[in-house]
C-alpha cells in the first residue's frame, strides 16, 4: 500500500508544481514586486523601495476616483441583479407552459462573451439611430427633438455598463435562487397558508429568511465578479478612473509601472476582502439572532 | 493501526519542495540580467547584434531557407497574401501573423517581457518609439540601415521611427489626417471652395448646418484620435508640442486656445454633431458617406468607399485637401506613420533585415497602394508613373501635399501616460466638466505629477 501511495504522490508533484506555478507563484510574486521600483520601459534598473509604492497609490487622486467608481458600479449591479434575480426565480419557481425554453433561454446573455456583450451595447447606446434612442423616442419617454449622449461622462459610462452588466448576469443570480428555492420545504408554505398568510407575509417570513443562506453566497459571488469590471468599459471608453482593474492593467500593461501596479492590486484586493469578511461576520450574527 | 489516509511523514516535504521549486526568480531582474545569454552587457549585446546584421551581405543568398516571424497588422489577410512574395523571391520562409492594431501593443510586449525569440519582425507605432527603445524591445538601427537608404523616404515617415536620434525601424506607409468634404453640400451653401484657415472653417460650417446636416464631425471619444486632433489645431494656431526641455507642453496661450476653439464649435456654434463625443475615425467616416455632415478631417483609406455605390450615399460628390491653418501656417497635421522594425531577442536578425529592407522597397509600397490605398514613406514614389496609373481618385497631388505639413507626437517612454492624461482633460473640457483653461492647467500639473511618480 505504501508503494501505491508514493507513485501517487509522485505522479502529483507536476501537477501541483504547475498549479502552484500559475496560480499561488504569480500572486507570491506581485506582492515581492509591489515592494520594488519597476517600470519596465524607462530603462531604469529595479530597486527596493519598502512600502514607498503603497504609500504612492494611497496619495493618488486616480485611484480613489476608481475605487469609487468601482464601488458604485458594485452596489448599483448588485443590488439590482437581486432584486430581479429573485423575482424572476420566484417566477420560474411556479409551473407554467414554456417553462422550460424561459429557463434555457435566460442562459445566453450569460453565456455572451463579456467584450462581444459590450460591444453589443455600444451600438445600442449610440446617439441618434441606436436602439435605445429610438426605443425611447418611439415610446414618447424622449422629446423627439432630444438626443441624448448616453455615454459621455465617466459617471454615464459606468452607470451604462452596470445596466449592461445586469442584463448579462442577472441569469446567474435567478439560476442560484431559484435552486435555493427548490429547496425550501413545501410543508413550511403549507402550514404558513394554514395561518391565514398572504403572498407577502409568505414571502417575508418564509421564502427570505429561508433563502438567505443561498443569496449570501450568490451576492458574495457577484460583489467579487463585479468589482473585476474591465472589458466592457474599455469598449465604451479610454478613461481607465472608471474602475480599479482598469487602472491597474493601464499601470501594468501599458505604462509599465509594474511595481506600482502590483501594489494598486494588493490594495485593492485587500479592500475588497475585509468588505467581504466584514459582510459575512454581520449576516452571520444577524441569521443566528433569528433562530 | 496504519489508518489508510493518514499524512505519510515524507508527503509533506515532498509538496513542500514541489512549491519552493516553483517559486524561484520571483524579484525582479534587470533587463540585462534576465537575457538569454544571462551574462551579455547592454553594449555588448548590442555590438553582437550588429555583428550579426550587414546591410552591404543583403541580397547575397546567405539567408535562403531561414524562417523568420512577421506581426503586423492586417485585419482582412490581404497583407498576408502580398508578405507572400518576399518568400518567393529571397527564399526566406516568413510565419506571418496578422492582428488587429489594438494587440499589437501586447503581443509585442509580452514576447519582450517572456525574452521570447518567437517574434522576429515587427509592426511599431510612432508613440512607442521611446519605450521600445528604452525598454529593450526594438534593435537599435542606427549604424545598420545606412543614411543614403533613409534619405530615400520623407521626412515626416523618417522622423517617426526615429527615439532620440536613434534608427528603430524603416518607415512602413506615410499616414496623416485631411480634409474631407462634400462638394454638393458646400455648393448648396454657396461655396465654391474648401475653407483654408479654421476661421473660415468656423463661419463655413455655421452656413452648412441645417436641415439635419451638421457642419462636421469628429472622433472625440476619449483616445489617442482625440490628442491627435487637438494637436492639430494647436500646431495651426502656433503653438509648440514640447517645451525646451522635450517635455509635453498641454497649456500654452495657443493651446487654449485650440481648445476652446474646439468647446466653441460644439456648444457655441453648434455645427459639430454632438455625437462626435462617442465616436471613433469609422464612425465618422460613417456619417460623411451617409451625407449627414458636410466635412470631416480623417485618414487615407477613405476611397475608394466613398465613391462606391453599395457603401455611400455621396459618390463622387466629395472631394480632399489640406487641412485648414492659421496665421502663417499653411496647413498642418499629425503624422501617424508606422515602421517595421526587428525584436532585441530575435534570433534570425540578418534575415529579418532582408524584410525589413523587402518593405522599403517599391514592390511592396506599390502593392500596397494598389490594394489597400495606403500610401508609401519612399518619396520617389510619388513621381512613379506605374503609382500615378494607380491613382484611380486622382487625389495623389492632394494627399502628398499633406505630408509636408505633418509633424510627430512624442515618442518619450512617459508619452502614452502624458497623452491618455491630455485626453482625458480635453474630454473633461469638451463636456464642459472644466473650462478650457482649467483643464489644461490640470493636465500640465498631472503630467509633472506623474513624471515625478515614475522616477520614485
Amino acid at each position: 500500500m505504501r508503494h501505491d501511495a508514493l507513485l501517487a504522490y509522485v505522479l502529483l508533484v507536476p501537477t501541483i508544481y504547475i498549479l502552484f506555478r500559475i496560480f499561488i507563484v504569480p500572486i507570491f510574486q506581485s506582492s515581492v514586486w509591489s515592494l520594488y521600483k519597476y517600470n519596465l520601459m524607462d530603462g531604469s534598473d529595479p530597486k527596493p523601495v519598502g512600502f514607498g509604492n503603497y504609500a504612492d497609490i494611497f496619495k493618488l487622486q486616480d485611484f480613489w476616483t476608481s475605487m469609487g467608481n468601482t464601488v458604485y458600479f458594485t452596489v448599483f449591479s448588485v443590488a439590482a441583479e437581486l432584486a430581479i434575480g429573485f423575482f424572476a426565480a420566484l417566477l420560474l419557481n411556479h409551473a407554467f407552459k414554456g417553462r422550460l425554453l424561459f429557463r434555457g433561454m435566460i442562459m445566453i446573455p450569460w453565456a455572451m462573451l463579456t467584450l462581444v456583450s459590450g460591444l453589443l451595447w455600444n451600438w445600442i447606446y449610440q446617439p441618434g439611430y441606436g436602439a435605445l434612442t429610438v426605443v425611447l423616442h418611439n415610446l414618447h419617454l424622449l422629446p423627439d427633438a432630444s438626443n441624448p449622449l448616453w455615454l459621455s461622462s465617466s459617471t454615464k459610462v459606468v452607470t451604462f455598463s452596470a445596466i449592461a452588466d445586469i442584463w448579462k448576469m442577472t441569469p446567474f443570480m435567478t439560476l442560484l435562487l431559484l435552486a435555493g428555492l427548490q429547496n425550501i420545504p413545501h410543508s413550511l408554505y403549507e402550514a404558513a397558508v394554514i395561518d391565514g398568510a398572504g403572498f407577502w407575509k409568505k414571502l417575508r417570513h418564509i421564502t427570505v429568511p429561508q433563502l438567505l443562506p443561498t443569496a449570501i453566497v450568490a451576492v458574495i459571488l457577484r460583489i467579487i465578479g463585479a468589482y473585476r469590471v474591465y472589458d466592457i468599459l474599455t469598449v465604451f471608453t479610454g478613461d481607465a478612473k472608471t474602475s480599479t482593474s482598469y487602472l491597474t492593467y493601464n499601470y501594468a500593461f501599458r505604462y509599465f509601472y509594474l511595481g506600482k501596479a502590483s501594489a494598486m492590486a494588493w490594495v485593492s484586493t485587500l479592500l475588497i476582502l475585509i468588505l467581504v469578511i466584514v459582510y459575512m461576520i454581520v449576516l452571520k450574527r444577524n441569521q443566528d439572532s433569528h433562530l | 493501526m496504519s489508518n489508510k489516509h493518514s499524512w505519510p511523514k515524507w508527503a509533506t516535504p515532498v509538496l513542500l519542495s514541489a512549491a519552493m521549486l516553483s517559486a524561484c526568480g520571483v524579484t525582479p531582474l534587470a533587463k540585462s540580467d534576465a537575457s538569454p545569454a544571462g551574462s551579455a552587457s547592454s553594449s555588448a549585446q548590442a555590438g553582437t547584434a550588429q555583428a550579426e546584421m550587414d546591410w552591404s551581405k543583403l541580397g547575397d543568398g546567405s539567408q535562403k531557407g531561414k524562417k523568420i516571424t512577421v506581426l503586423m497588422v492586417d485585419t482582412d489577410g490581404r497583407v498576408s497574401q502580398m508578405v507572400k512574395k518576399f518568400t518567393e523571391e529571397t527564399g526566406i520562409e516568413v510565419n506571418f501573423m496578422g492582428v488587429d492594431y489594438n494587440s499589437l501593443f501586447g503581443k509585442i510586449t509580452t514576447a519582450s517581457l517572456s525574452n521570447s525569440s518567437d517574434i522576429d519582425v515587427i509592426e511599431m507605432d510612432t508613440i512607442w518609439g521611446g519605450q521600445f527603445y528604452e525598454g529593450k524591445i526594438a534593435t537599435d538601427l542606427t549604424n545598420v540601415l545606412p543614411k543614403e537608404t533613409l534619405a530615400n523616404y520623407t521626412q515626416s515617415s523618417v522622423d517617426s521611427v526615429i527615439y532620440n536620434s536613434h534608427v528603430l525601424a524603416i518607415p512602413y506607409y506615410s499616414s496623416s489626417k485631411h480634409l474631407y468634404w462634400n462638394k454638393k453640400l458646400l455648393a448648396d451653401a454657396g461655396y465654391d471652395a474648401p475653407p483654408k484657415t479654421w476661421d473660415e472653417f468656423r463661419e463655413m460650417s455655421k452656413k452648412l448646418t441645417k436641415n439635419g446636416v451638421y457642419g462636421s464631425a469628429w472622433s472625440w471619444k476619449q483616445a489617442e484620435s482625440l490628442n491627435i486632433d487637438f494637436d492639430t489645431i494647436v500646431a495651426a494656431f502656433g503653438g509648440k508640442l514640447l517645451d525646451d526641455q522635450g517635455k509635453l507642453h498641454v497649456n500654452s496661450p495657443e493651446a487654449v486656445q485650440a481648445l476652446t476653439y474646439m468647446t466653441d464649435l460644439l456648444h457655441t456654434d453648434k455645427t459639430v454633431d454632438p455625437s462626435s463625443l462617442q465616436w471613433t475615425e469609422d464612425d465618422v467616416k460613417n456619417a460623411f458617406s451617409a451625407g449627414k455632415i458636410a466635412m470631416m478631417i480623417n485618414w487615407e483609406g477613405m476611397y475608394p468607399d466613398l465613391n462606391n455605390p453599395d457603401m455611400s450615399q455621396v459618390v463622387n460628390q466629395s472631394d480632399v485637401g489640406l487641412i485648414p491653418g492659421q496665421g502663417s501656417a499653411k496647413s498642418t497635421a499629425v503624422s501617424g506613420s508606422e515602421g517595421i522594425g526587428i525584436m532585441q531577442s530575435s534570433k534570425n536578425k540578418q534575415a529579418a533585415l532582408e524584410f525589413v529592407k523587402w518593405i522599403g522597397e517599391k514592390e511592396f509600397q506599390l502593392d500596397n497602394f494598389k490594394e489597400m490605398g495606403i500610401y508609401p514613406s519612399l518619396k520617389s514614389l510619388y513621381e512613379d508613373p506605374d503609382m500615378i496609373a494607380a491613382d484611380s481618385t486622382k487625389t495623389l497631388g492632394k494627399i502628398v501635399e499633406q505630408f509636408q505639413y505633418g509633424s510627430n507626437r512624442p515618442n518619450a517612454p512617459g508619452y502614452v501616460e502624458w497623452a491618455d492624461i491630455q485626453s482625458n482633460e480635453i474630454y473633461n473640457a469638451l463636456v464642459k466638466n472644466k473650462t478650457p483653461q482649467q483643464a489644461l492647467d490640470d493636465a500640465a500639473a498631472k503630467i509633472d505629477q506623474a513624471i515625478q511618480r515614475a522616477a520614485k
